[in-house]
């Protein structure tokens, strides 16, 4: 790259690829990982928004080829930002080695991300489970920090205790959460679609505007676009598909929908799709 | 070792010429980006100055739009990837409305890679794509004609006309005929005899061939007891692919010397890109390494430069089908023939000029 970044050519987004370091990685519970990186320069995830992704490598040789997604968990500063992960795969646990000044390189932001909390809109009812927390995290602090009328409330599922982070966040906003566990070592126990269904019901009674964001393991999702379909309430999904580039070129994160085509793609479309759009 | 190779002298860097000739096509440098790795060239305008590029093969262009297979459609494997997409593509009108006319002001080299799905629509697609051209963009649109006879992901038409060297032939003929571009057939991997069909393609008029397609594959995920891949089988690239690439490359451009190749499978370095070159190639096109790293064309063509002057290689012709031979070992016996001189004390190296 010379310098500047340049706007895609068919796309609202600015995108490029540019060198980063790792500046700090920090353990939490459950094997999960806030993993912080810098560049030299500004960079252009400073501006991303909640459900946007980048596209991370790191010097790892030719074994692993392609990058792995990660939403972006906090744009820290015109230099910095952060994701979240957790060991699932050989990409994962290269990252779970990597160490402060490793460098890695970043395409992104990428993607289309959520709606904005609107002053005076809907309740956002931000449902999130285990490495899906980033984009409604980020989401929560957005609205914590616009201070505005809107509101947005989360719920938040792990298999157990261990696998909800950064719960902390939530409660320095102010950010009405609902915790739940499959193994009951925190929150309710159950999945966490149980109290977002009993929230609906709730909304539904009083006549309460609601729309539901969520990201998390597809089964979840699946579960949460039933109940947004039942409901009748306007429901945001974040998928995660097998990605090679994520700008577009690969054609390998196919998103089956309903419409003119069979399919759109989870890198330029998405990763936000509305859940009536969604062909499962 | 047995013998290092010739000696080579550094030239400087500027002494380098990146222009390559590919039969009647002629190339500002041979690093072409590869079909399906890199879209209509569109989306790269936002990475790099695609005018630096040798060339690029769009995705595979077929007479309907296509929209390509059930997920998973993708799967990492050892320095490689699994794919199968499905051949998506907008098709032969769209493409010539709203693809073309961004590649032709490029002033690179513009191939289209095309296919059909039975013998008809093959030679429809070749008619369509060469008259579109050249009546809106007269000699300046499509350049190379690139006929995927290999891809492995159609279930009907694709693969049998990729294998059997007689219909290989016949298809080549008749698309030769109805265009007026150049044609360049793809050529798979999967095959017992690469050289077969290169000379049976060859022999039907086409201008040279690419070699090689995707290799195909299969990986399991043993958790859920399914292929990795939706449609069970997927298409292998990237650099795992690479040594059998080479191998193919070198086959065809021996039996068949002076033949124009395009050589792919693999190439993520300069160096991989002489290697294909020396094997036997006249040009490369490089593949998935545009998915992880969208700028990599340049800095592979940077890297050719800087080995080409380290190895004193002025041109891309004086890389082409250069590989030398093994010195030959004298017949094995029990003990040294009397025959052979006793060997000379190895003389003193001459220090290195400053």
């Amino acid at each position: 790259m010379d310098g500047g970044f340049r706007i895609a050519y068919d796309s609202r987004v600015a995108t490029a690829q540019f060198q980063v370091e790792v500046a700090v990685k920090r353990p939490l519970t459950g094997g999960y990982f806030v993993l912080e990186l810098a560049s030299d320069g500004a960079n252009p995830v400073a501006d991303a928004a909640p459900g946007q992704f980048v596209m991370l490598r790191g010097d790892w040789g030719r074994d692993l080829l392609n990058g792995r997604a990660f939403s972006v968990l906090e744009p820290i500063d015109s230099r910095r930002f952060s994701v979240l992960f957790k060991v699932f795969g050989r990409g994962t646990a290269l990252m779970r080695d990597m160490t402060p000044g490793d460098p890695m390189t970043v395409t992104g932001p990428l993607g289309h991300g959520f709606p904005q909390p609107r002053p005076a809109g809907p309740t956002q009812i931000l449902v999130a489970g285990g490495v899906g927390l980033p984009p409604l995290h980020l989401q929560a602090r957005l609205a914590a920090a616009a201070a505005t009328s809107a509101s947005v409330e989360m719920f938040y599922g792990g298999r157990g205790a261990e696998d909800l982070v950064l719960t902390e966040d939530l409660e320095r906003w102010g950010v009405p959460t609902v915790l739940a566990t499959e193994d009951g070592s925190r929150g309710e126990q159950g999945r966490v679609t149980a109290p977002v269904r009993a929230r609906l019901e709730r909304a539904a009674a009083a006549g309460e505007a609601v729309e539901l964001l969520a990201c998390g393991p597809t089964p979840m999702l699946r579960a949460v676009r039933e109940l947004g379909l039942a409901h009748e309430v306007p429901t945001y999904l974040c998928l995660e598909e097998m990605m090679a580039c994520g700008f577009g070129v690969c054609l390998g994160c196919a998103v089956p929908v309903y419409g003119p085509k069979p399919y759109k793609y989870c890198c330029t479309d998405g990763p936000v799709f509305e859940a009536r759009e969604v062909r499962w | 070792m047995s013998g290092a190779g010739p000696r080579s002298t550094p030239i400087s860097i500027d002494e380098v010429e990146l222009a390559a000739g590919f039969g009647p096509v002629a190339l500002r440098s041979p690093i072409l980006a590869a079909s399906g790795c890199f879209a209509y060239g569109q989306q790269f305008d936002a990475f790099m100055d695609l005018r630096q590029l040798g060339g690029l093969s769009t995705k595979g262009i077929s007479p309907l739009p296509r929209h390509g297979n059930p997920l998973p459609r993708i799967y990492e494997t050892a320095s490689g990837m699994l794919n199968s997409i499905g051949l998506e593509n907008v098709g032969c009108a769209a493409f010539l409305a709203e693809k073309l006319p961004f590649l032709a002001e490029l002033g690179v080299s513009v191939w289209v890679n095309f296919f059909g799905t039975d013998f008809e629509t093959y030679v429809e697609c070749a008619r369509t794509l060469s008259e579109g051209s050249r009546r809106a963009h007269g000699d300046g649109g499509i350049d190379v004609l690139e006929m995927n006879i290999s891809c492995p992901n159609i279930k009907k038409g694709g693969i049998e006309f990729g294998t059997v060297p007689e219909v290989a032939h016949r298809l080549t003929k008749a698309c030769v005929e109805v265009s007026e571009i150049p044609i360049v057939v793809k050529l798979t991997p999967n095959v017992s005899d690469v050289v077969a069909m290169a000379d049976a393609v060859k022999q039907a008029g086409a201008a040279g061939v690419s070699l090689i397609n995707t290799i195909t594959g299969m990986a399991v995920d043993v958790r859920a007891r399914r292929s990795r891949i939706a449609t069970t089988y997927g298409g292998l690239s990237g650099p795992a692919i690479k040594p059998v690439a080479l191998r193919m490359v070198h086959q065809v451009a021996q039996a068949l010397p002076g033949f124009p190749i395009c050589g792919m499978g693999g190439i993520i370095s300069g160096e991989d890109a002489l290697e294909f070159l020396m094997a036997g190639a006249h040009c490369v096109q490089l593949g998935t390494i545009n998915f992880s790293e969208p700028g990599a064309a340049l800095r592979v063509t940077d890297e050719l430069r800087g080995l080409m002057a380290e190895l004193g290689i002025r041109k891309i012709a004086d890389a082409v089908s250069t590989l030398e031979p093994y010195p030959v070992e004298p017949p094995h016996a029990e003990s040294r023939p009397a025959t052979e001189p006793e060997p000379k004390p190895k003389p003193e190296p001459k220090p290195e000029p400053r």
